[in-house]
């Protein structure tokens, strides 16, 4: 589990002096190394979003459009039609809550190849209500010609970046900063979009997840196989476009169903799931595990993850009454 | 290379401007109802940038060097429909099926037109940041084109507007051009009784832009203001075009009504006085 908040990204200076592993911004360093398009939007929170390390190998690609969301999306649609690669940077809640209908219209409906980099997705925010992003996929699932990308984590955070480059057109990025390094026992993931990655088999049940929520369903699955349960963890790292029949044809060899996401149960994962199931005729015992519609307030990832049940345990609790209710 | 500006005579512009104001009449008749005040009105100003000003190929509207026109008023679409008819950019017969169902000419305007579309500007606010960001990369590529920006007067309103207005400067872009469509006109009438806006063109000055005030009917004014623009270095320019709504036709000039019901009797009186003009 991550905080996401480091003094150190917010100095006078604009130089990050926090001490965590920067895997999107060397991963955006070295795209940009490949590709000459690829240029750098900032809302005035550049270290914050990782990219000061593109800042600083690529000063003439780089802008910081200040404090100023609903321009800094016009202005990323601009240069898209110039034919530059926009990444663009803010918390996913500014992003989604003030800008959306900049995003709607000058983005997602001419389909341009613009790279929407939200950060702080969920409750992973001590800086409280008014940071957390928690209806943001829902709504962005809601836009035509958007694709959703939320990486599982250090893992995969390079091929989802990597993914998201090299896919032509809108994608909404959601990205979380892992605290600690990938040590040498840790494999990189790829990230294929449009394709749900089964991470662990079992017969019993599967979890659906997203981002965050990954890890939490892993050990959940751990633990359960411990007492005999034999549960899948599936991770949904492009919530759009979703893989349907991957969804389905693992949903129909199990008898129960979980979605799991650091985001409302309303719109996001676990209603995309839900529909799938419905209109596929698959007919599971079923349960949503997110942001149960209501706000949080600050506090540490931790606290706020327990206290709103995006937790392994919770989701056991849930798989088990979901399997006990024969 | 850029070809600006175009070689055309006040007399041409003028006679240009009034096939294309007749042209607004009946495509605002056909449905009885529409913004037939603020195309008349600014009739004068997209002929002076669309055939005077504007480096365009009307045989390929998306040719890469072409200047960009954003019409961030898109709901001044007989206007801007009949002016590219006019141009030629899209054909003349097309005008006929403004607003109707299944029609590329819609009520607002949108890119299913085409490339001559620079961006879909409905939601007011939004066409200037767009076309910075156009200038940024003009800019970055070393390109030689210019962008040319119709925003309405009520758009000054629009928080979005200030945004952009305020990182244009900083930026030092002297590739843009506003145009600010000073018509007073707005959904619920004149400016001025939902808010007062002036000083616009201090405004302008205090955030860093080179601004120059024109008399929106005047040819010779607005040729003037565009050479002045295209020579003004590090700084973007604003050009605040006085225009009066329903100008042309001295039955409508001067009434102030957003969205304007216009009879066919009105219509076609309207038309006559434009064949006297």
């Amino acid at each position: 589990m991550t905080d996401e908040l480091h003094l150190g990204d917010f100095t006078s200076n604009a130089f990050s002096s926090a001490n965590i592993p920067k895997y999107y911004g060397e991963t955006l360093v070295k795209l940009a190394r490949e590709k000459a398009e690829i240029v750098v939007l900032s809302g005035d929170l550049t270290p914050a979003t990782e990219c000061d390390l593109f800042r600083d190998n690529f000063p003439n690609r780089f802008f910081n459009t200040g404090i100023a969301e609903a321009n800094m999306i016009g202005v990323s649609a601009g240069m898209a039609r110039s034919g530059d690669i926009p990444f663009v940077h803010s918390f996913s809640v500014f992003l989604n809550r003030r800008a959306l209908d900049q995003i709607a219209m000058q983005i997602a409906y001419p389909n341009l190849n613009v790279k929407l980099c939200g950060f702080l997705p969920g409750l992973t925010t001590l800086l409280g209500v008014s940071h957390q992003a928690i209806e943001d996929n829902s709504v962005m699932r809601s836009l035509p010609n958007m694709a959703i990308i939320e990486p599982c984590g250090a893992r995969q955070i390079e091929s989802a970046v990597r993914a998201a480059a090299n896919y032509k057109g809108p994608v909404y990025l959601r990205m979380h900063r892992p605290s600690t390094a990938l040590t040498t026992k840790d494999s990189l993931l790829p990230l294929e979009i449009g394709k749900g990655q089964l991470l662990v088999k079992g017969n019993d049940a599967i979890i659906f997840a997203m981002g965050h929520m990954v890890q939490e369903a892993l050990t959940a699955s751990e633990e359960l196989s411990r007492k005999g349960v034999k549960v899948a963890v599936a991770n949904i790292h492009t919530l759009k476009p979703l893989d349907i029949d991957f969804i389905i044809k693992h949903s129909r060899q199990v008898s129960a169903i979980i979605t799991a996401e650091n985001h409302s149960i309303i719109g996001g994962l676990g209603s995309a799931v839900a529909e799938t199931l419905l209109e596929g005729n698959v007919s599971r015992k079923f349960k949503r595990i997110g942001i149960e519609d209501t706000f949080a307030e600050g506090g540490s990832t931790n606290f706020l993850f327990k206290k709103y049940g995006l937790t392994s345990t919770k989701i056991i609790d849930e798989l088990e009454k979901l399997l006990d209710s024969y | 290379m850029p070809n600006r500006p175009n070689t055309i005579s006040n007399e041409e512009l003028e006679e240009t401007a009034r096939a294309i104001r007749k042209n607004v009449v009946r495509m605002v008749a056909r449905n009885g109802q529409g913004y037939v005040q603020q195309g008349l009105g600014a009739a004068d100003l997209f002929t002076t940038l669309y055939f005077y000003e504007a480096n365009l190929d009307p045989e390929k509207s998306d040719w890469n060097e072409r200047d960009r026109i954003f019409l961030s008023t898109a709901h001044n679409s007989a206007l801007f429909h009949a002016t590219l008819a006019q141009r030629g950019i899209i054909p003349i017969k097309s005008l006929a099926t403004y607003t109707k169902d299944g029609s590329s000419l819609e009520i607002n305007v949108s890119e299913r037109l085409g490339a001559i579309v620079e961006a879909t500007c409905g939601s007011l606010g939004q066409g200037l940041s767009v076309a910075v960001g156009v200038c940024l990369s003009a800019k970055r590529h070393k390109k030689n084109y210019r962008s040319y920006v119709i925003l309405g007067d009520g758009e000054l309103q629009e928080g979005q507007t200030w945004e952009a207005v305020m990182f244009a400067a900083s930026r030092n872009l002297n590739n843009l051009c506003l145009m600010v469509d000073l018509n007073e006109l707005q959904v619920e009438g004149h400016t001025n009784k939902v808010m007062e806006m002036e000083p616009i063109e201090e405004k302008f000055k205090s955030f860093g832009w080179k601004t120059i005030s024109v008399d929106g009917h005047k040819f010779t004014a607005m040729r003037n203001a565009f050479d002045l623009a295209r020579n003004i270095s590090k700084k973007p320019t604003v050009i605040i075009v006085k225009t009066i709504p329903g100008k042309g036709a001295p039955s409508l000039e001067g009434k102030m009504s957003h969205n304007m019901v216009l009879p066919k009797k009105a219509a076609e009186i309207a038309l006559k006085e434009l064949e006297l003009l």
